[in-house]
Formats: structure tokens, sequence, C-alpha cells
């Protein structure tokens, strides 16, 4: 079945609220499955196209490892380095086609960054028509 | 414990990586495929996003890691994620496609400064007997980047192949090594 276009304005209205909701959150990403990017709200912090592949790559190596490992099927993938945090999460409902991407700097709360994302996906999600329209 | 050897494919997407190594992997292969969603999906359904990882048992002369890249040239730090102890680099490519040099031009573009300091070989896939014009453009574009490598006609689905293409960046190692520095591993292990 073919996956029919989200509303962007609806996908970039998301990411707004996301970096808007949440203090410490740099840059919001949604990027293709295959490491494209679609849409971004990063302020120019980071380049798109790498951020996009990069997330492609994350998610797909986080799936695979729970794969190997019979650890059941990837809800997000967290990074967290000394200088920032980066959650990277599938977009439900969207057939595997989006990525979430959020960076988020050091001191930011992870919990709330979590929380964030995950309502950003959602309001992603919102985001597709039902099927059949 | 056996000596191993980390071995890298590279090329244009479509060239064969992915299947190379499903083919020749003693273990299941690790794969990290996608959905296509652009222009690609019209030849080919997925498309790798990470790596792709298998191993092949040399007997004797040890043990064949193998790992293939992205064919895009946006996933280009995927190099850097599996650089370190790399024996040498394979570049695939479909010669029977007809976009094979463009293919290959993007790849060396890509890889080109990394490909100057390992041994490499670039590996003429899909076709059992390429054309020498074929074989003097890609020479050619190998040329154009400074790069002075073999080139042989595979079929990377055949474990034979592989090896001939692991000792050849065996003997590549051994006495054309530019000295560049290598991570060196630990005398322990």
């Amino acid at each position: 079945m073919a996956v029919k276009a989200p509303d962007r304005a609806r996908c970039i209205q998301a990411l707004d609220d996301l970096v808007k909701r949440c203090d410490g959150v740099n840059a919001a990403m949604l990027a293709l499955r295959d490491g494209r990017p679609y849409a971004e709200r990063s302020g120019g912090r980071v380049e798109p196209g790498k951020f996009a592949a990069m997330a492609s790559s994350l998610l797909a190596l986080g799936s695979s490892v729970l794969r190997e490992l019979s650890a059941g099927t990837l809800d997000h993938v967290l990074v967290e380095g000394g200088a920032g945090k980066l959650v990277v999460a599938n977009v439900p409902g969207s057939h595997g086609l989006l990525i979430l991407a959020v960076l988020a700097s050091h001191d930011a709360r992870l919990g709330l960054v979590l929380g964030q994302a995950k309502t950003c996906a959602l309001e992603v999600a919102a985001a597709f028509p039902p099927n059949g329209e | 414990m056996k000596q191993s050897y980390k071995m890298v494919f590279v090329g244009e997407p479509g060239a064969g990586k992915t299947t190379c190594i499903a083919a020749l992997s003693d273990i299941k292969p690790v794969t990290t495929d996608v959905g296509c969603t652009d222009e690609l999906a019209m030849i080919k359904e997925t498309t790798t996003v990470a790596l792709d990882y298998g191993e092949l048992d040399l007997g004797d002369q040890g043990r064949l890691l193998l790992y293939g890249l992205p064919g895009q040239s946006r996933f280009r730090f995927m190099f850097d994620v599996v650089r370190a102890g790399l024996l040498g680099v394979v570049i695939l490519v479909d010669a029977a496609s007809s976009h094979a040099l463009d293919g290959l031009a993007e790849t060396l573009e890509t890889y080109a400064d990394e490909l100057r300091h390992l041994p490499c070989v670039l590996a003429l896939n899909k076709h059992p007997d390429p054309p020498d014009t074929f074989k003097q453009q890609c020479q050619d574009l190998l040329r154009k980047h400074k790069l002075v490598t073999p080139i042989l006609a595979v079929d990377a689905r055949k474990r034979a192949d592989v090896i001939r293409v692991f000792e050849l960046l065996f003997v590549l190692l051994e006495y054309g090594s530019d000295g560049a520095p290598r991570q060196e591993a630990p005398a322990w292990l």
C-alpha cells in the first residue's frame, strides 16, 4: 500500500512546538528512513543532509542490534555525550517512512526530552491522512 | 584465536555489496536495509543505511570480516565507523550497468582521500568479461583521483573470487604500504 504524503505544514508545526516546549532542544529533524531530510528546525546548528543520514543509520543499527539480541522492536535510540543528547525514534503511523531526531544540550532534562519527542512524533503521525483518504 | 582481517566494500547503490556479503557469510549477516524513498526505488526495493556485516572462514588463513557500506555519498561518515584496523577496501562496480562509470565516479569522489592510504582493489561485478574499453575508462577515473589500483572481474557472490580479492589486498598491504599511520592493536590481542 502506498503511503500518502503527510501534511507538511503540520509536521513543521510539530517540530516548532517541540523546540518551543522543551528547554535545551537545539535541533529537531524529520528524516526519511533512507537518510534524506524531510523537515528540520535547527537554526543552522546542524547540517541537515548529514544529520538525516546519521539518524537513519543509528536507527537501523539499533534495530539490527535488538533483532540480533532478540530484544524486541526498537522504540528509540539515545546517545548521550559530554555536550549533548540525541534521541532518534520512528514516527508511529508513518509506515516506517519518517524518523524523528532531537538534539538537546547536555543540561536538558532527559525525561522531558524523551517525553516531548514522543509527543512530537505523535503529532507528526496525526499529520498523515487516515487510510483510504 | 584465529587471526581476523577486516575488509570493507564500497560502491554505488546496486553494485552488489549486500548480495555479496549475504552470499558469502558463514554467519547470518547483519543488515540495515530500509525501503528506498527516492528514484532508486525504480531499480531496487531496499538500500543499506548503515552497514552490512558478515564473516568468512578462511581455514588456516584466519577469518575475514566483511563490511559493506551504503552506496550514497551522504553516508560517507560510516567509513569512519569501520576504519580502525582495516586490511583494505574493495570498490565494487556493477559492470553491467549503463551508469557504472557515473557510479564509480561518485564513489571515488566520496572516498578517494581514504583510498589513497589503504590497499584497495577495483572489482568489476555482474559481468563475466568486462570489455577492455570499460576497464580503461575505470582506469582513467582512478588516475584522475591519483589512485593506482588493480582492476579485476569478479562474481562477488563466489567465495573463490572474494578470497582472490582478499589475497590481492594482502599483497598490496605487504608491498604497497604508503607508510601512512595506522592504528595498532594492543600486543595482547
